[in-house]
């Protein structure tokens, strides 16, 4: 009787339905199949806001990975961490790059040409939607290692974004590439289906030739990209489009590292080092000066099947947000939960090869998308219109 | 409003307010505990609570859970209050802890119910404006049909499947992605 009577009002469906957990999307997908009341509350606008709203963090739906498809080429490999399987898990030809709103970002392979061939492809893995980017038009020098690119919201003018407003909506891509002695940056924008003309600035450190990893972080408006060589983060501020050089704890200065947003929002980084993770922050100084402080480590030795020593673990991707580490052990890919301290082996990671050394993490709300207003309370005639 | 000036918190605490169960039945609780219902809380502020809340939609066993949430829930407020105004060295952090262990033993404690009490808690909590009450027994429904397919769930709740097939088939169309 009660649960009846509860269920016959929307308001109490709709609170239902909003707990439901964002990282098993096909859950909902279940709810919507119950009847006509249950689909229209799922597929209306308002519920996929207050869903954002009560959650928050966007779930860690999968990630991408980059495995070779012919001698020449490679090909960019959704795996499932979730319930959410796209219909497209491999994109033959094209390289994963940067995930963020609800995108995944390509570039065409093989990564190493560049040039005026460089094109680059946005995927909503949700949709199926993709869109080629219009050509760069200038060629950034043929080399995979001095050049970034990111995906981003469009509203909010970078990074400020909090996730809850821009369903769906315009997206940017950043370009930057160092170009002898310069930084050149571009920004395609979806809206207007154009790149920005190139600005160019001088390399803040004064390095020549210096090669990037694609060790990348956005955190608020600013960019952050580690050098190859040098133990050195180049900071890009987005809307200033100022530049500025980090130097990196000097004993992490020679390891693998992956850039990350830390709990509180500032810049941190993890890299592994014989059977220990290690998590740095960014820290301000006591004169205003910012530094690094070591956060935590974590023994993975009693986490990994440790006996294959001496193969030492490689961090390969951070979800930001919901604290999960990637890490690469004896080809295979385990998440490590930051909180729990569980680790898990990945099904069908194993396809990436030993020594990969980045990962594409993709996080994003998934609420049903349903073209609801063809689902009424009436005596569904509608559905048969289309 | 009046105790505002006195200073006297005690006193403000202690402000009693009566509660009408819809079988006629009244229960007396501080202002505390009542306005962790948003909608008494209105009512206190409008000033109409002399007499006595008559609450016809909430039964008096319903009524008498509810309030055994709220009395449990506002003296965690007033918990939290307090510690965040001290230090929080280390002393302070391990009584939270150890007060927020057993909010989360109560509330799991006070769940075990019958599916149709369980559904009354979320009327009366939607009702009366409870945020935290909701949420716990909302939480509690949406957990209680994990790994259920959509036709397990109508048995669980009499719901009547009126979607049509070509819905249905719509619905999957549009949602592939969960069906690979």
């Amino acid at each position: 009787m009660a649960a009846a009577a509860a269920l016959q009002l929307d308001e109490i469906v709709e609170e239902i339905l909003l707990r439901f957990p964002p990282d098993d999307p096909a859950r909902l997908l279940d709810a919507a199949l119950v009847c006509k009341r249950w689909c229209r509350i799922l597929a209306a606008a308002g519920f996929r806001r207050r869903f954002r709203e009560l959650h928050r963090t966007p779930p860690l739906l999968g990630f991408l990975g980059n495995i070779p498809h012919t001698n020449l080429s490679c090909a960019a490999r959704f795996v499932p961490t979730s319930s959410f399987h796209p219909r497209r898990a491999d994109h033959i030809d094209w390289y994963a790059l940067h995930s963020g709103h609800g995108r995944i970002l390509f570039c065409n392979a093989p990564l190493c040409y560049g040039g005026l061939d460089m094109r680059f492809l946005v995927c909503d893995p949700i949709t199926d939607e993709r869109r080629v980017l219009p050509a760069l038009g200038w060629c950034p020098f043929p080399s995979s290692a001095n050049w970034n690119a990111l995906v981003l919201c469009a509203a909010g003018g970078g990074g400020g974004c909090n996730y809850l407003d821009c369903h769906r909506g315009p997206f940017l891509v950043f370009f930057v590439a160092n170009l002898y002695d310069e930084v050149v940056a571009s920004v395609y924008s979806s809206a207007t289906d154009a790149w920005s003309e190139p600005t160019s600035m001088l390399e803040p450190d004064g390095h020549r030739f210096c090669l990037w990893t694609k060790a990348q972080a956005l955190v608020g408006n600013s960019l952050y990209i580690k050098y190859q060589t040098i133990g050195k983060l180049l900071k890009y501020d987005l809307p200033t489009r100022e530049m500025s050089v980090i130097r990196l704890p000097a004993e992490c200065s020679k390891q693998h590292i992956v850039l990350m947003v830390m709990e509180d929002g500032r810049l941190g980084f993890a890299a592994a080092h014989d059977s220990r993770l290690y998590l740095w922050s960014r820290e301000d100084g006591p004169n205003g000066d910012a530094g690094w402080v070591q956060l935590r480590v974590i023994e993975l030795r009693t986490l990994l099947p440790f006996h294959h020593l001496p193969i030492t673990p490689n961090v390969v991707g951070v979800a930001d947000g919901v604290g999960v580490i990637f890490i690469e052990f004896c080809g295979g890919i385990f998440t490590l939960d930051l909180k729990s301290k569980r680790i898990k082996k990945l099904e069908g990671s194993h396809v990436f090869c030993d020594g990969v050394l980045e990962i594409v993490p993709f996080m994003t709300f998934c609420t049903p998308e349903l073209g609801a207003a063809r689902i009424g309370d009436g005596s569904g005639a509608g559905a048969s219109s289309a | 409003m009046a105790s505002a000036g006195s200073g006297d918190e005690k006193a403000a605490a202690a402000a009693m307010i009566t509660l009408i169960s819809s079988d006629n039945e009244k229960f007396e609780v501080t202002e505390a505990t009542a306005t962790l219902s948003q909608t008494i809380r209105h009512m206190i502020e409008d000033g109409c609570t002399d007499g006595g809340v008559p609450l016809p939609n909430v039964t008096s066993k319903i009524l008498a859970r509810v309030i055994e949430y709220c009395k449990k829930h506002a003296t965690a407020a007033a918990g939290e209050e307090g510690s965040s105004s001290s230090f929080s060295d280390a002393a302070f952090l391990e009584v939270d802890r150890a007060f927020l262990e057993e909010l989360e033993e109560f509330d799991d404690a006070f769940l075990e119910v019958d599916r149709a009490t369980l559904f009354d808690l979320i009327l009366a909590a939607n009702y009366l404006d409870i945020k935290g009450l909701l949420n716990l027994t909302c939480q509690k429904v949406a957990d209680s049909v994990k790994g259920k397919t959509p036709e397990q769930i109508r048995e669980m709740y009499n719901i009547v499947n009126d979607l049509t097939p070509e819905e249905e088939a719509e619905i999957r169309r549009e949602t592939q992605w969960a069906f690979e």
